[in-house]
């Protein structure tokens, strides 16, 4: 064997050459990645990918694609978020078996994973410069993820066009709002089988506590408060739910179904308390937003702003 | 080196050290090792990247490959490759070992609550400490087997403890154990559960070069364990109290046996998950092609046991491509129907015997 020609090849194999600049991800590791990544693959589309779609990135590839373009989820965030007509990331292999060959077939300059993929670094690192980002509860927060990785990819002034537009139309519906000078309070609840308080990164979250309303302490209800790194659900019993009193209480259905719009969101937190309607302070008292889980449960500004819409369709009722 | 006949008339190999191999024995594992190299073969063709054994073989006598056929022959499949036959054999001479000290064909580190005991204290591990790095993992891996093994040791007592004992007992701590499993994955976090499932199914991905600096020792002292210990598994085979009247030193070499049997089902639960079956089915299907004892039985079911593990992962890799198999799936689909084949045909040839 030809050492020289082999260690050659070998090291031709790995495109992590290309870096401009060395940077210190969310898990404190040091990563040499390119001033502005061209070709970005994401290892959780909903949490990483979009945020970068929005500030102009190409993600090229997404871990949860098939090879036809089509998510695992029945939902397309990429539509429900952005819109159709988008080009979509391609597959990198099957959930739980990431192919190698298929991600570096794509030509990525970096992968971006989130903090739970350290174990996958090794592997992935022969690819391409990898990244991790922090998206955990307490860790991020409403749209910080997009920011964050708007300073890491080089897209500092996209974030901020986007930011300032959003800010206009928060502006506008902030304006809308009664205002009784009291301080408000809010609680988001996602229902899957199970009642779940939205997390805090979420673009819905953003939107509202922009809006001024602040979360709901679930502390006095003996409620988890997302421990253990959960990243958009902390689960919420059914009791505790029935003595809560938000000013506003926010109420989004799974996105792993259709039934996302008002109706379906009572049918489904029907199933789960009865005679919710007749009993929940803010049901009697017309203080319930329903917002689609699908459009707002991302850690985009594009989120936010579908809350903003469906905040202001409420207020405009 | 003669040739001769043994007792029950098979030709046999004699050397004149004293040592016995029977000519059956020797083709099935010459006839393994084939089917071994050739399914290597095929595995090394097997991916996206269009490159394969000539290729290979190219590169090794110094002619320039493509960037991407270098990747997908050196990073990605012949690591799998090696990686995958190691584990396979691994966690199928554990199960090989553990049969013969509990006489029972069932016996397998999953049976008895090794595995368990080593994913147990991973999955502690990785929920209180998502990023723990490997070697912590494999320490907490090692732990676990070995906290379950010492435990087994001491419930069933001292060295006239019958090998149903074990196994019963093991049954027991592999259910208690199974259960903190489901609790965890219930209670943890979604994004942690969805790890630790993930994990849980088996995956050659971790496959590379230097975890496989940290398997081969191991591998190269499973083939000393096995030349070692193998011949104290035929007297195990035979009972306790005939290993005993045979010389064997039970108090010593069974808590030896179980130990290793131990530190290879965690090293390779640690390196590619748990690979559920595979200490029993490995053993079976080596048993069906050619009946052996002692040392010769070890070896051609571990030989097995990293046959089905390589081809699990080449299926995976090769035909089911957009669809989710994990390592352990492959090896059912496998696996499986070669068991059923082979007891179909084992039951077939005793009605014909009577």
């Amino acid at each position: 064997m030809r050492f020289p020609t082999l260690l050659a090849a070998i090291l031709a194999a790995s495109s992590a050459l290309a870096a401009d600049r060395t940077v210190t991800d969310d898990t404190g590791r040091s990563v040499a990645i390119p001033e502005q990544p061209a070709r970005v693959v994401v290892m959780h589309e909903p949490l990483l990918g979009l945020p970068l779609m929005e500030l102009g990135v190409d993600v090229v590839g997404s871990y949860g694609r098939k090879d036809d373009g089509s998510f695992i989820t029945p939902v397309d965030f990429v539509d429900t978020v952005f819109g159709p007509g988008r080009v979509k990331p391609r597959g990198i292999g099957p959930v739980g078996q990431i192919d190698l060959e298929k991600l570096r077939a794509l030509a990525p300059d970096l992968i971006v994973g989130m903090e739970l993929d350290v174990e996958k670094v090794e592997q992935l690192s022969t690819v391409a410069p990898v990244y991790l980002q922090n998206v955990s509860t307490g860790k991020a927060h409403g749209f910080s993820v997009e920011e964050e990785l708007a300073n890491v990819v080089g897209r500092k002034e996209a974030f901020a066009a986007r930011r300032s537009a959003y800010a206009a139309r928060l502006a506008a519906v902030r304006k809308a709002l009664p205002d009784d000078g009291k301080k408000k309070t809010y609680l988001a609840v996602f229902l899957t089988d199970q009642l779940n308080a939205l997390g805090d990164m979420s673009g819905a979250v953003q939107a509202l506590e922009d809006l001024g309303y602040t979360r709901l302490s679930l502390a006095a209800e003996n409620a988890p408060a997302g421990q253990g790194g959960s990243m958009l659900l902390v689960p919420l019993g059914a009791e505790a739910f029935g003595r809560l009193n938000p000013d506003l209480l926010v109420l989004m259905n799974t996105y792993m179904g259709d039934a996302r719009d008002a109706q379906g969101t009572k049918a489904a937190l029907e199933r789960i308390v009865p005679g919710w309607e007749r009993f929940l302070a803010p049901a009697k008292e017309g203080r319930v937003l329903y917002l689609d889980s699908a459009k707002v449960a991302m850690p985009t500004i594009a989120s936010a702003e579908h809350t903003l819409d469906a905040v202001e369709a409420w207020i405009k009722r | 080196m003669r040739s001769a006949r043994a007792i029950d008339g098979r030709r046999v190999l004699r050397f004149s050290c004293g040592l016995e191999i029977r000519v059956g024995n020797l083709a099935a594992a010459a006839a393994l090792l084939t089917g071994a190299i050739l399914l290597a073969l095929v595995s090394l063709g097997s991916g996206i990247t269009e490159t394969g054994f000539r290729e290979f073989l190219r590169f090794l006598a110094g002619e320039p490959a493509s960037a991407d056929q270098a990747y997908a022959l050196w990073t990605v499949r012949l690591p799998r490759i090696v990686m995958g036959f190691m584990a396979g054999w691994a966690v199928a001479l554990a199960g090989a070992m553990l049969q013969s000290i509990t006489r029972n064909p069932l016996a397998d580190p999953g049976l008895l609550g090794l595995s368990q005991g080593s994913m147990t204290t991973i999955m502690l591990l990785l929920v209180f400490v998502p990023a723990a790095p490997k070697v912590a993992v494999a320490l907490a891996a090692l732990a676990g087997g070995l906290a379950v093994a010492l435990l087994l040791l001491w419930l069933v007592g001292g060295e006239r403890a019958s090998g149903l004992a074990i196994l019963l007992m093991g049954i027991a701590v592999e259910t208690v154990l199974s259960s903190v499993g489901s609790l965890l994955l219930l209670y943890t976090p979604p994004e942690t559960s969805l790890a630790l499932a993930d994990w849980m199914a088996g995956s050659l991905f971790q496959a590379n070069w230097n975890a496989i600096a940290t398997f081969a020792p191991l591998f190269c002292a499973s083939l000393l364990g096995l030349f070692l210990l193998g011949r104290a598994t035929s007297a195990y085979d035979l009972g306790n109290e005939f290993a005993m009247a045979l010389g064997e030193p039970v108090r010593r070499s069974r808590p030896l046996l179980l130990i290793f049997a131990v530190l290879l089902s965690a090293s390779a639960v640690t390196a590619v998950g748990p690979l559920t079956f595979l200490g029993v089915l490995a053993p079976q299907l080596a048993g069906f092609l050619s009946p052996a004892t002692g040392r010769a039985r070890l070896f051609l079911a571990a030989l097995t046991g990293g046959i089905l593990v390589v081809a699990a992962d080449t299926l995976a890799r090769s035909v089911v491509r957009d669809l989710p198999l994990p390592i352990g799936l492959g090896l059912t689909l496998i696996g499986v129907p070669l068991f059923f084949f082979a007891l179909r045909l084992q039951a077939l040839r005793r009605l014909q015997l009577h």
